[in-house]
């Protein structure tokens, strides 16, 4: 009996050993992601489906309520605690970068077939890459068809080659703004106080007016990050000229750039002829609107360009697995996992090979769900403009641009109201946007 | 002897029973409110960004606060503004509320409903759907006001009239303090209103003289309770306007807010919350320091 007995437990140790040295070789890392669980269910889904995909690697996801994502990474920095990789906010991460916290991940997608597009490479002091976006997302514009039809208006273009000057862009507007006797600015008896349907919007919740200041050939930043050039005349000129829209053209209704909301409340709500606006936009209110519209490139004032943004995927310093943390990242940000967000239009693909390769690229634009339905147009202005014309917004490259930002949304309400003029509101407040972008 | 020494030990047991049904509260009371402020108390002194450990910087956040801060002494400004509207008009518009609701109207318990229904709604949808009222180009006002020819008003985008305009919310969500004003109405004894009736006291004279005198008790307790949650207001600033337009709607909490969440300036930020607690601290004070002067207890002969 006691043989038995003595037999089966070593039986059952010898199994848990085996099992324990097949988990053995599979290294642990976790990663961080915002959301409740239950919001977190679908990346956990995805997940899962890289744990079952290869023996090495298992990786474990840590959720962390939106609200308090941040201040979670800052303690478990302080602690050494902090995860093997994650998702950030693209406000803190350089921040995050120059203390250390972040690995260089120039070598992230060395074993995929394709790498990231090179303006969604966030780099410290402009040149290490520190991280890559989730996903890409440029500003373009939008147009409602309808209202350029009744106009007898050509449609604006969806190639660069086409693009809108500025002052063509205004001519439009004007054939596009009515009152409500159906007078255009370009009448003798035009009422600027009676308009019903405004010719045009430029966004100005503020990070979006960057891209003017590189159109009239300046910037707001040196492409180290260290030094602001809002005060050039370029950057103010630029401001200036979103001003007059309303100010002095009328094809613009008052907006203070107080609040996300400038295509909602523009060509998504029938309105306005034509607006600026991410691509997201397409999928998240656009294409429910019932608005027939179309999608073109921005206006210029010098030089062609637009914006792209979104979201970093990041390796921690502190990970003792940053190549595993890697891989996976890059497995992660394939497009086939958030096939969901990029087929209804809300993100555009991440990796240089939808932009490149016409595979690729077809299975992406010519997705049976994608809102628009325009193959050439979609091609023009997602892919070709993207490709050539898109710049990294200022996070990519400046740190601590949340309080730049907060204070330069203060400062230029007075421009919009007509109160004060662009240029003696960046002089005035020079010295303090200066000093937001340096850390206190 | 004996009696008195039995009293004296039912008097401690009955000290002992009450100091221990006290603990649950005392323990939640130190724990989640009393170490907390110390604790940021304490930070306002340190520089601490979070990521790095606190690094001790004496009064460098309050010096910096008062001099270079771009918004902070405008913030003080329109926390005080707001909070000082918005508390006048929503205790007036209650009262008037409340009374009227008080009388034999028909349907009292579906305008009682209505105009508490505010107060329970989410505060996102209510702000979002006041925000498409105060629209400067398609908001329903300035289409009714350009109806009748009196051209724009820029509730949100006029520094001017922003704080007005997000007072006019908060006394538009003040049921709370309307269910309490009736209950408050339906305490006042009828026999005063009789007497003064008999004495010949027309309607304002009562209400002057009688319920008004009666209410003190209920007012200064509103009074309290729609100051603090005034001068707390984030959510407008938060919903619509993001501190604007300029400094106009940056409250307090809101720069408190962006700077200890999305800059990560928390000591900084602890600074601010020192500040603001004391000024809390100073009016609600002044309240309880005046309180005696005009406020009317019943049975009570001091006055």
């Amino acid at each position: 009996m006691k043989k038995l007995i003595a037999l089966v437990l070593t039986v059952a140790m010898l199994l848990t050993l085996t099992a324990a040295m097949a988990e053995g070789d599979r290294v642990t890392i976790t990663y961080s992601y915002w959301g409740t669980p239950e919001e977190s269910a679908s990346t956990q889904a995805v997940l899962d489906q890289y744990n079952a995909s290869q023996d090495k690697v298992t990786v474990e996801l840590m959720c962390i309520p939106n609200e308090q994502y941040t201040t979670k990474l800052n303690s478990m920095a302080t602690a050494g605690e902090l995860p093997d990789c994650g998702i950030m906010n693209e406000n803190g991460l350089l921040a995050f970068a120059n203390a250390g916290l972040l690995a260089d991940v120039s070598t992230m997608y060395d074993n995929s077939d394709s790498k990231p597009l090179e303006c969604l490479t966030f780099k410290k002091d402009g040149e290490t890459p520190v991280a890559y976006s989730g996903c890409n997302e440029i500003l373009m514009l939008y147009y409602n068809k309808d209202m350029f039809d009744k106009a007898g208006v050509a449609y604006p273009s969806a190639t660069a080659d086409g693009a809108y000057t500025w002052e063509e862009f205004i001519e439009v507007a004007k054939k596009l703004t009515l009152d409500k006797n159906g007078k255009t600015p370009n009448d003798a008896d035009f009422d600027a106080n009676s308009i019903v349907q405004y010719g045009c919007v430029i966004d100005n919740w503020t990070w979006q007016l960057e891209v003017w200041a590189q159109s009239n050939g300046g910037a707001w930043f040196s492409p180290d990050g260290k030094e602001c050039l809002i005060n050039s005349p370029e950057a103010i000129e630029s401001l200036q000229k979103v001003a007059d829209l309303t100010l002095k053209e009328h094809v613009m209704p008052l907006y203070l750039g107080l609040a996300d909301e400038g295509i909602v409340r523009s060509v998504a709500s029938g309105t306005v002829a034509m607006a600026t606006g991410g691509a997201w936009n397409m999928g998240t209110c656009m294409s429910g609107s019932g608005i027939n519209f179309g999608i073109g490139v921005l206006p210029y004032m010098k030089e062609k360009v637009t914006a792209c943004t979104s979201g970093p995927q990041v390796v921690f310093a502190q990970s003792k697995h940053q190549r595993e943390a890697m891989d996976f990242i890059a497995w992660y940000t394939k497009e086939e996992n958030s096939w969901g967000l990029i087929d209804s239009g809300i993100w555009m693909p991440l990796l240089e090979k939808y932009y490149t390769d016409s595979t690729a690229m077809d299975t992406w634009l010519k997705s049976e769900n994608f809102p628009i339905k325009d193959y050439d147009m979609a091609k023009a202005v997602l892919v070709d403009y993207t490709k050539d014309y898109a710049k990294s917004a200022c996070w990519y490259y400046t740190p601590n641009t949340s309080d730049f930002i907060d204070l330069l949304r203060s400062v230029l309400s007075p421009v919009w109201s007509g109160d004060s003029t662009a240029e003696e509101a960046i002089n005035a407040n020079y010295e303090a946007l200066k000093a937001s972008i340096e850390d206190f | 002897m004996k009696p008195v020494h039995s009293i004296n030990r039912m008097h401690s047991a009955e000290t002992r029973t009450a100091w221990l049904c006290l603990i649950p509260s005392v323990i939640g009371l130190v724990c989640l409110t009393y170490i907390p402020l110390i604790a940021v108390i304490g930070l306002s002194f340190f520089n601490w960004k979070g990521i790095t450990a606190p690094q001790f910087v004496g009064i460098a956040n309050y010096i910096r606060l008062f001099t270079v801060d771009p918004y902070f002494i405008d913030s003080i400004k329109v926390t005080v503004y707001y909070a000082a509207l918005s508390v006048i008009g929503s205790l007036i518009f209650s009262l008037i509320v409340a009374m009227l609701l008080n009388r034999k109207v028909p349907a009292r318990g579906f305008f009682r409903a209505i105009f508490y229904l505010p107060y329970v709604l989410p505060a996102m949808a209510v702000y979002l759907g006041w925000s498409w009222l105060y629209d400067n180009t398609h908001g329903l006002l300035n289409y009714v006001f350009n109806q009748m020819g009196a051209g724009k008003i820029l509730f949100l985008a006029d520094e001017k009239l922003a704080v007005p305009s997000l007072s006019l919310i908060a006394v538009w969500l003040s049921g709370n303090l309307i269910v309490i004003f009736l209950a408050g109405l339906q305490n006042v004894p009828r026999v005063y209103h009789e007497a003064a009736e008999i004495d010949g006291a027309n309607g304002f004279q009562r209400f002057w003289n009688v319920t008004l005198p009666c209410m003190t008790p209920i007012i200064f307790y509103n009074l309290l309770m729609a100051l603090i949650t005034n001068m707390q207001v984030v959510t407008p600033a938060l919903a619509l306007t993001s501190g604007g337009p300029g400094n106009a709607t940056c409250f307090m909490s809101y720069l408190m807010y962006r700077y200890a969440f999305i800059s990560n300036k928390l000591g900084y930020a602890c600074a601010i919350s020192t500040i603001f607690f004391l000024l809390i601290g100073i009016f609600t004070l002044l309240l309880f320091a005046t309180s005696r002067s005009w406020i009317f207890y019943e049975g009570d002969d001091a006055k």
